[in-house]
């Protein structure tokens, strides 16, 4: 038993080593990539997304009529119908058409030479190959629609993930500050930033906070901000209904982030971001932050939208179910193969 | 005949909702059912309650008493809460359930005590791996893994209306837990006082987190832990539920406090959740996840807790309480603490997060002066809002049959609370001991407007009835049986310090008589303790002995006597689980009780001492001093009732005849008092 055991635990072992092994791999590639990605995309993003949340504006203003689920059913049937159309164009039909040939043929091939094991083995062969060309074939038209569709989602994202605050609703704003500039010349916000951080509990008589939120109507803060962390957060409640631009004075700068205060849905943009490509890419209804601030971001802990269909989370399954499903059933009408 | 285009779908159809209607009535009557609603108040006290009424302060219970809906109501012996809700569950006596003290001794053991209604069977199985225990239970290892089970015996009596089809909803019933299983389905219950916290403890354990405590340090209740500030940022450690499979592998959940450089705010992060709180005030519900850790080639496994938060503190010293790690009714996992199991699911969607351990007002962390007397109020108040939250789910969600709601408030306040009296509080001025009072009176004039919610609701079509199990006395004197039974040469040797812990030990082998629990007093009986030195034969005699001493004690702080009455088991209980019963039970009189170091056998110098503790006010003394009440909206006929005349008095609305267990009769129906509980 003492042989199993020991065998059991340096397998475990040697899984959580490899495990390990492959995360830091991928992760090195990624920072890599983002390396590369970040200088390009960022300000790419920064001139997109507004375009995109004006586009988004218009489009939910004329489906403001309908419910919540419907406009959500056909916005889902449209990229559908968009995929399709955009797919048929973008990839090259005749070669996926051959290799959904193959894969056929060569499925047929195995199911009528059970017996024979030098064409199962061939047929094997061909299948996969077949399958890896397909797949190439795919990858293209994925790519060419990745970055539409995720500036589309992202748009939907603002509508469906969060709802706005409601009048009394108590939540968090948390503000994330750049570490790496805690010793930067950069004037007395820097310094301010240091002391939320450094500063012992004595003497306090004279101690600043570096950050100060200015009040508006649409907000009543209960406590904070806490420094710590690296990052302030404020206790609130909501204040009376409307769409506000909440005033942050970080030293000589003012920062400012949007609140909605409110019933119903309504364009929410929970974060807003500084110029990191990928963060700008899940909350592009705010321009990102200025440089050299100290602030990387602002977060604003709105509730998930509650319902199983097009609330939080349930959204982005209700989408890809019904576009897929769109796509599958209309692929004969615009004669697209994949 | 032509038939009309798809009339077969329609027969088929028409089949198949009459077939489903027969299945669905299979052992449940679909018949409407007599409405009984019972509310019971844990420690209402009939003096206050009448002298409340006659000066027209509680309008509700008041309406009753004049239309004859009204009693004194006879209480177990002993009387505490375990024992007299296991007498308002089964019908009978102690003899018939077997919990006749909060604490039980294990004779086999010598006198290694335990909690009376529930037991967690530790199991030796399992495949031993990595410094781990893991039980096979599955063919062919069939391994025990531990778990828990109600000990206290008897069947419940809405056992009775579940067979017959009668719906049962039971919210927090003491000494029911684990809750037993339906057989019929009929049955949702919502176990109370015994279900443990994730630690397993009885009361729960809190953890309290101060700059000024120096290493862990566990308490009666709870734990105390350091809390060091680096520039405003320190990290603490959570306890939560012990890995029985890797004893060795504690489950800790690491937190971080900020506190702000001047004001009195602070903010907690913990498993990716901030909460933000300002001095004295509490967070809402918390869910915790405790990673228990496998043999590593195992996945580890998970159980959700939830706490809450208590900023006590935060300049110039800062103090954080966090409440016992409950069970999460919205995730309980292999917790059974309701009946069915999803029962407690059911709740927590409707309701969120609440408290699932049995005691929930912490009482020890106001004993333990971690809590102030106005913490304790707000967080008993916390309670209760949660209960009447719970109250209202339960009648929103009430169609007809049995329904039954225990308050716990009435008791857990009272004993911190509670002081009727001039004489000098043990830890109050008389000022708070009076303002403090007040919030009893208070608490019981809530409780009448719940009442009169229940009646108007459901005046006109339920029979209501409001119930306790006892009342309340001050709690001024302690007295330490087993020192009591030292100085008298029953204890040996002279000097021994304890039963259990602290040396010098008892000698067993020249002890002939022990105390332990709040009321009980054992014959260290050869035979059956396994030290035992004391034949059967001596028994009698030597019992008569003791309790003739005791009776004609009197306090030399005030020549009063002590002990009003000393019952023997034999003499007041009947049933099959006599022999588990203590051999004597001491009922003291009001102001006088068994001392705090009698109850785990602790032996202190003086036999009659100053109760020191927040803890002002108790019930475990003579039944005949301390009786509880009941109340309904039909006239209460019984001569002398007691507790365990309600089961029968229940079953009795619904046309079930009571088990032969049951001893006592209907409320509502001119009869002799019962037999027990009438010393």
């Amino acid at each position: 038993m003492d042989t199993v055991n020991s065998l059991l635990i340096h397998g475990a072992n040697a899984l959580l080593w490899l495990w390990d092994a492959i995360g830091s791999l991928l992760g090195r590639l990624w920072s890599a990539l983002d390396a590369i990605l970040d200088p390009i995309l960022s300000p790419v993003l920064a001139v997109l997304n507004p375009a995109c949340t004006v586009v988004g504006d218009v489009v939910y203003a004329v489906l403001s009529p309908v419910p919540v689920w419907f406009g959500l059913t056909v916005l889902s049937l449209l990229a559908g119908v968009v995929m399709l159309v955009a797919f048929r164009y973008v990839s090259n039909q005749e070669a996926i058409g051959r290799a959904k040939d193959d894969i056929k043929a060569n499925l047929l091939t195995l199911k009528l030479y059970k017996d024979d094991l030098r064409v199962m083995f061939h047929a094997q062969g061909r299948l996969l190959w077949a399958i890896l060309r397909l797949q190439r074939y795919m990858l293209t038209p994925v790519l060419v629609m990745l970055l539409p569709m995720l500036l589309g989602l992202a748009q939907m994202g603002t509508r469906y993930q969060w709802r706005p605050l409601h009048s009394g609703e108590r939540t968090l704003i948390r503000m994330k500050l750049d570490e790496s500039l805690e010793f930067a010349e950069n004037g007395r916000f820097a310094a301010d930033m240091r002391y939320a951080e450094d500063t012992t509990y004595t003497p306090v008589a004279d101690a600043k906070p570096g950050v100060t939120l200015e009040g508006c109507a649409g907000l009543i803060v209960e406590v904070g901000p806490i420094p710590g962390g690296g990052e302030m957060v404020w206790r609130v409640r909501g204040g009376e209904p409307g769409r506000y631009q909440l005033r942050f004075h970080a030293g000589d700068d003012v920062i400012e982030k949007e609140l909605v205060v409110g019933e119903g849905l309504r364009r929410v943009s929970a974060t807003r971001v500084g110029s990191d490509w990928t963060t700008q890419l899940l909350h592009p209804a705010e321009r990102r932050l200025p440089d050299r601030t100290g602030v990387e971001s602002i977060e604003i802990v709105y509730p998930g939208v509650d319902s199983r269909v097009y609330g939080a989370n349930w959204w982005v399954l209700s989408f890809f179910v019904i576009s897929m499903a769109a796509a599958l059933i209309l692929k004969p009408v615009f004669r697209v193969r994949f | 005949m032509k038939h009309l285009p798809g009339s077969k779908h329609v027969l088929c159809l028409i089949a198949a909702v009459a077939l489903g209607a027969v299945l669905s009535s299979c052992g449940k009557d679909s018949g409407d059912h007599l409405d009984v609603i019972a509310l019971g108040f844990d420690g209402v006290d009939p003096r206050l309650c009448e002298r409340l009424m006659d000066a027209g302060e509680l309008p509700n219970l008041n309406k009753m008493r004049i239309s004859g809906g009204y009693s004194v109501l006879g209480t177990s012996t002993p009387p505490q809460s375990p024992v007299a809700w296991s007498n308002f569950i089964t019908g009978g006596d102690p003899g018939g359930h077997g919990v006749y003290d909060f604490i039980h001794r294990d004779p086999s053991r010598q006198c290694m005590p335990y909690y009376s209604a529930a037991r967690t069977i530790d199991s030796d199985e399992g495949w031993e791996v990595d410094g781990c225990r893991i039980p096979l239970t599955f063919w062919p290892f069939n391994h025990v893994a531990p778990h828990t089970i109600l000990s206290r015996g008897g069947t419940p009596f809405w056992d009775y209306l579940d067979e017959v089809g009668v719906p049962v909803w039971v919210y927090d019933i003491p000494a029911h837990y684990p809750p037993s299983i339906s057989r019929r389905g009929n049955v949702r219950c919502l176990a109370g006082m015994g279900a443990p916290d994730l630690m397993g403890g009885l009361g729960g354990t809190y953890q309290f987190f101060s700059e000024d405590v120096f290493g862990v340090r566990k308490e009666a209740g709870g734990m105390r832990r350091p809390l060091e500030f680096s520039r405003h940022a320190a990290t603490g450690t959570l306890s939560g539920p012990a890995n029985t499979y890797c004893p060795d592998r504690e489950a800790l959940i690491e937190f971080t406090v900020y506190r702000h450089p001047k004001e009195p705010a602070a903010r907690i992060e913990i498993q990716g959740q901030t909460i933000v709180l300002a001095e004295g005030e509490w967070s809402s519900w918390t869910k915790l996840d405790f990673e228990l850790e496998m043999p590593q080639f195992m996945p580890n496994s998970h159980v959700s807790g939830i706490c809450r938060f208590y900023l006590q503190q935060v300049h110039p010293t800062t103090r954080l309480y966090v409440t016992p790690i409950n069970i999460d009714p919205s995730d309980p996992g292999g917790q059974k603490i309701t009946e069915p199991p999803e029962f407690i699911t059911n709740l927590a969607d409707s309701l969120g997060l609440f408290y699932t351990t049995g005691f929930q007002e912490d009482h020890k962390a106001l004993s333990n002066r971690v809590f102030t007397d106005e913490d304790y109020r707000e967080q008993a108040d916390q309670v209760l809002q949660e209960r009447l939250r719970l109250l209202d789910y339960a009648l929103d969600h009430y169609e007809d049959g049995f329904l039954f709601f225990y308050f716990s408030s009435t008791d857990l306040q009272a004993h911190m609370f509670w002081w009727d009296s001039d004489e000098k509080h043990p830890v109050r001025s008389p000022e708070d001991a009076r303002k403090y009072n007040q919030v009893i009176i208070d608490l019981y004039k809530r409780m009448d407007g719940v009442v009169g919610d229940v009646v108007d609701r459901y005046g006109d079509e339920a029979v209501i009835l409001v119930l306790s199990d006892h009342g309340f006395s001050n709690f001024r004197w302690q007295f330490n049986v087993n020192t009591w039974l030292r100085d008298n040469g029953y204890l040996q040797p002279p000097n021994c310090r304890s039963l259990l812990s602290s040396r010098p030990l008892v000698d067993w082998s020249r002890t002939r008589a022990y105390g332990l629990g709040l009321n009980g007093l054992y014959v260290n009986l050869h035979g059956r303790e396994r030290e035992g030195i004391v034949y059967p034969g001596e028994r009698d005699a030597l019992l008569d002995e003791i309790s003739e001493k005791l009776l004609a004690l009197r306090d030399p702080g005030n020549g009063r006597p002590v002990i009003a009455k000393v019952y023997r088991a034999e003499e007041v209980y009947s049933g099959e689980y006599v022999e588990k019963a203590p051999d004597l039970l001491i009922g003291y009189y009001r102001d006088y009780r068994a001392s705090w170091a009698t109850t785990l056998g602790d032996i202190t110098d003086e036999v009659i001492s100053d109760n020191d503790s927040a803890w002002s006010a108790d019930h475990c003394i003579a039944t005949f001093e301390v009786p509880g009440v009941i109340f309904s909206n039909r006239p209460v006929v019984r001569v002398d009732p007691s507790l365990v005349d309600l089961a029968p008095t229940i079953l009795g609305l619904y046309g079930v005849p009571p088990s032969e267990t049951m001893t006592g009769g209907s409320l509502f129906v001119p009869g002799a008092p019962s037999a027990v509980s009438r010393p």
